[in-house]
């Protein structure tokens, strides 16, 4: 791959990332523009932001690398990643934004009044947000390396960078621009290249090197166990992402939300097309790839495979391109969010205070993300949405739709799945240093860390029944019944 | 596009987590009493009943997915313009599933709001 090339594809990306930010910034001047847009952003552009927020390093590199490696195991990925956000409409999707909350701390404060569940609620999201942040650095950092050949660290310092400016200057109003903007230039950097791929294929007649039921690393193929613990993390690890959850306080009502998240759907269906594809070809016509020990990198090495010349290098900037634009847009949407819970929870709220938690949203991550290796994208995501299905996801679920929900049962619940996903990552990474590999039930913990996370919850609301807050039937009615002006419905 | 100025719901002891009565303030009120709470019941069960039916319906044809793989020899092997069919279906067939599921729930969410809201509406 070219450097030069590459290096201007990082930089147009994340000047056009300023640029639009900056653009924002004009129109975003009040703490309510900073935090959620004014809540006035259409339902296509709230779409397209949030499809840009949500496809991370793991959808854009690793669930192509992943399939290369394991075939049609892999492919519950993407399928669990869409269906995540058939839950998160299903459960959650209307009854927030109603809730009239600005981020989860917000939401379980108000629903079970008490200040001690929005603070453990509020140290839970900050984990996940960092956890989640630091793969996305990983990601660029394999990507500045394998395109450029600078420095791995060089990588993630520009992504954080990147983000720190253009979140402390423009807020969430220039946040959902620039993750438009990100959402289509992601689909085109992987579709564009493919195309082309493929109709090099079929135009030379190249025959494949193997099937597609080829096993080009010799991965053991799954169990059952471990794909059914996988679909439960990220089915219900979506509903309880926190840069997810701040997208819908910017829908004006219940209704609109339900209806963006409907486009949401469509455009994740669309983009996960892309990725199934560039593993299966690499699968049949490029199996060498997966023997390189970098299958995350496989995406951005595939059209150089094929293509020569200028044209080759020109598709594997626009991949390098798209890339980038996937951990700036993820780790801006967490920084947002995690931003939002630690200026209203530690600093004053204000608009000052934002731009400094924000700052400390991403610096934090940056030290983790320099001082641990790359694990496998796809595989290190997935462990967030484990440990996000074990602790958010209870509290929200049984907060919307169960009346007997206590701030006792809420925090016990939470401590309970936080402990045992957490336990079951360490004790599963220390198994891998230790033995070389990790067992199934630690590797996916999410099949037995979330129904012990829901039975303790409700277990414990159970045997502190009288702690029901007295607002609660008011809150159930916000929640749930629609919005009086009726200026979207019918 | 109109712009509305949203404060910060920085707590109050009283009200958690909002600001103040507003447009929301009234729509709880009215539904304090005993009717406009069995309203509420019910819209919040069969929202629920709703999205359980959905949620399930996708679960288990999920599940049927991989099972007619095994169930059928043969047929993951079988090609489509060169594309094994258990790539077909399990990269491409499962979408259109997530997506018509998502439309029905939208459509019937909506009008389980328009029957609590004429019947709220009456009262």
């Amino acid at each position: 791959m070219n450097p030069g090339v590459a290096i201007t594809a990082v930089t147009v990306v994340s000047l056009a990332t300023a640029i639009i930010g900056f653009y924002g910034l004009r129109i975003s001047r009040t703490t309510g523009d900073f935090y959620v847009a004014s809540r006035t952003v259409r339902p296509w552009w709230n779409a397209s932001a949030i499809g840009g927020e949500y496809l991370s390093a793991a959808s854009f590199l690793g669930v192509a690398g992943l399939i290369l490696l394991s075939g049609t195991d892999a492919l519950w990925f993407p399928v669990g990643y869409t269906a995540g956000y058939l839950m998160l409409l299903l459960f959650v999707a209307a009854p927030l934004r109603r809730s009239g909350a600005y981020t989860i701390p917000d939401f379980t404060e108000a629903r079970l009044a008490s200040r001690t569940v929005r603070r453990v609620t509020s140290l839970v999201v900050v984990m996940v947000g960092w956890l989640y942040i630091v793969p996305q650095l990983h990601g660029a950092a394999l990507t500045i390396r394998i395109s450029t050949g600078l420095p791995s660290w060089a990588g993630s310092v520009a992504v954080v960078v990147v983000v720190c400016l253009t979140v402390a200057a423009g807020g969430m109003r220039s946040i959902t621009f620039v993750q438009a903007f990100q959402y289509w230039l992601k689909l085109t950097a992987l579709a564009v290249p493919i195309l082309f791929i493929v109709s090099v294929l079929a135009g030379n007649g190249t025959q494949p090197l193997g099937a597609a039921d080829v096993n080009p690393a010799g991965t053991a193929p799954a169990g059952l166990y471990q794909n059914i613990s996988l679909l439960v993390a990220l089915l219900f690890g979506t509903l309880g992402l926190p840069h997810v959850l701040v997208r819908f306080y910017t829908n004006p009502d219940g209704h609109t939300a339900r209806r963006t998240t409907l486009i949401v759907l469509g455009l994740l269906s669309v983009f996960y097309l892309f990725p199934t594809a560039y593993g299966l070809v690499a699968r049949m016509f490029a199996p060498d790839l997966a023997r390189s020990g970098q299958p995350d990198a496989m995406v951005l090495r595939l059209p150089g495979e094929f293509i020569g010349g200028t044209a080759g290098s020109l598709l594997s900037a626009l991949v390098v391109a798209g890339a980038f634009a996937a951990f700036l847009s993820t780790t801006s949407g967490l920084v947002v969010s995690l931003a939002g819970v630690i200026s209203q929870d530690v600093l004053d709220g204000s608009v000052r205070g934002f731009r400094w938690a924000a700052v400390v949203s991403a610096v934090v991550p940056l030290g983790f993300a320099l001082m641990t290796d790359s694990l496998a994208l796809a595989g290190s995501v997935g462990l967030v949405f484990a440990f996000t299905a074990s602790t958010v996801c209870p509290v929200l679920l049984l907060g919307i739709w169960w009346r007997g929900l206590t701030d006792a049962g809420a925090i016990a619940g939470m401590v309970t799945g936080g402990v045992l996903c957490g336990g079951a990552m360490t004790a599963g990474s220390l198994a891998l240093a230790g033995s070389g590999q990790t067992p199934a039930w630690l590797a996916q913990p999410a099949a037995w860390s979330v129904p012990l996370a829901f039975a303790v919850m409700v277990l414990v609301s159970r045997a502190t029944a009288h702690r029901v807050p007295a607002t609660m039937p008011r809150t159930m009615t916000r929640l749930h019944t629609p919005e009086r002006p009726l200026a979207t419905e019918r | 596009m109109t712009r509305v100025r949203v404060t910060a719901p920085h707590a109050s002891p009283g009200n958690p987590g909002r600001g103040g009565p507003g447009p929301l303030e009234s729509r709880e009120a009215a539904q304090d009493s005993e009717v406009g709470q069995v309203f509420v019941r019910s819209l919040i069960r069969s929202q629920l009943r709703l999205a359980l039916v959905v949620a399930g319906g996708f679960l288990l044809i999920l599940a049927a997915f991989p099972l007619i793989l095994v169930a059928v020899p043969g047929l993951a092997d079988t090609r489509i313009a060169g594309i094994p069919f258990d790539w077909l279906l399990l990269g491409l067939g499962i979408y259109p599933v997530i997506g018509l599921s998502a439309w029905l729930y939208v459509r019937t969410a909506a009008r389980n709001e328009a029957r609590y809201r004429d019947l709220a509406g009456e009262q």
